[in-house]
């Protein structure tokens, strides 16, 4: 995380530093992202993964939501501020956003709340009810209608980046 | 490649500013979700019978499809996991030192449920890629109208 402080932008090697930069943001969103994607999908297939792996990877997918959100704060901010503008875009996007924010939170709250593996294997024993059971089911069905919705809104982002990605690997290769 | 929604070319700057930052957004973000899970205890607090109602939850049913035995049970009495309707007894499965269970993963029969999600994944994306396709034409083909009408064919002429 840590990196060379930027210099000043008349300068041409810091431009290109600049862009790599840039890349590399790119691509680190662009695969996060798919690891999010790929880690919700076994997470909700509750059946398919047992319910330690369940468990356990709700947690982690709390934590990189935290992440996710923090990469992505400066486009909350401005989208924000710009939602009252008739001419703005991304409100549906926000809109959306807003509804996984909530939806994907109170799941992975509720799900550490009915916690029968994970924490007691930590020796926390969570306070439990049928509120949060409930609530975690539906939350979770929400979040799997949602989650596609927010990636789908973002499809020509995606398909650029993974095209160009694929270019770069390929041209990588021949070299 | 650069998108709208996507992180201005500054915030990739990690230096010792770039990091200053990053801790003050984890920071607004732990808020944000903190605030989300507050509001979900006041939910549970005031008025938890809007989302249950008399009925039970269906998640236990749910803890059998895995199809692996559920381990030790430990019973516990419902003192200290009581919830809003009354006592009860919680099951708390206890898998051995992480045992995380992969071998049912590697059953063909629970792979269907994995389908089951990527299909329902797959299908909510295609329509609203659709819809966005759609849209975007039909956007297309507004200012395509509105630009025809707006034509004249002596605009280019000096008048008279």
């Amino acid at each position: 995380m840590n990196g060379p402080p930027l210099t000043s932008a008349a300068d041409p090697v810091s431009g290109l530093d600049r862009r790599r930069r840039i890349a590399a943001r790119t691509r680190l969103d662009f695969w996060f992202d798919l690891v999010l994607l790929v880690g919700y999908t076994l997470a909700y297939s509750y059946g398919f993964t047992g319910i330690a792996i369940h468990e356990w990877l709700g947690i982690g997918l709390g934590l990189a939501m935290l992440l996710h959100l923090t990469l992505h704060w400066d486009w909350v901010i401005r989208t924000t501020r710009r939602l009252l503008d008739p001419r703005a875009h991304d409100k549906v996007i926000w809109l959306v956003n807003l509804a996984l924010l909530f939806g994907m939170t109170l799941c992975v709250a509720s799900g550490i709340l009915i916690s029968r593996v994970a924490l007691p294997y930590l020796g926390i024993y969570p306070l439990a009810g049928p509120f949060w059971e409930r609530l975690h089911v539906v939350t979770a069905e929400v979040t799997l209608g949602l989650v596609p919705v927010h990636l789908a809104l973002r499809w020509r982002w995606l398909i650029r980046v993974g095209r160009r990605l694929l270019t770069w690997r390929s041209a990588g290769r021949e070299r | 490649m650069a998108d709208p929604g996507r992180p201005a070319a500054a915030d990739v700057a990690f230096g010792g500013a770039g990091a200053v930052k990053f801790l003050r957004h984890l920071g607004a973000v732990t808020l944000v979700v903190a605030v989300v899970v507050v509001i979900g205890l006041a939910w549970n607090h005031f008025g938890s019978s809007t989302l249950v109602g008399g009925q039970q939850a269906s998640f236990n049913k749910q803890a059998s499809v895995s199809g692996r035995p559920p381990g030790v049970a430990v019973l516990r009495p419902g003192a200290k996991g009581a919830g809003p309707h009354g006592p009860r007894v919680r099951v708390i499965i206890r898998n051995g030192p992480m045992d995380l269970g992969l071998g049912s993963m590697f059953e063909p029969v629970n792979l269907a449920v994995l389908r089951h999600t990527v299909v329902i994944e797959a299908v909510v994306i295609a329509i609203v890629v659709m819809i966005d396709v759609s849209r975007r034409l039909w956007r297309q083909e507004r200012r395509r109208a509105r630009e025809f009408a707006d034509y004249r064919p002596d605009d280019g002429e000096p008048d008279p």
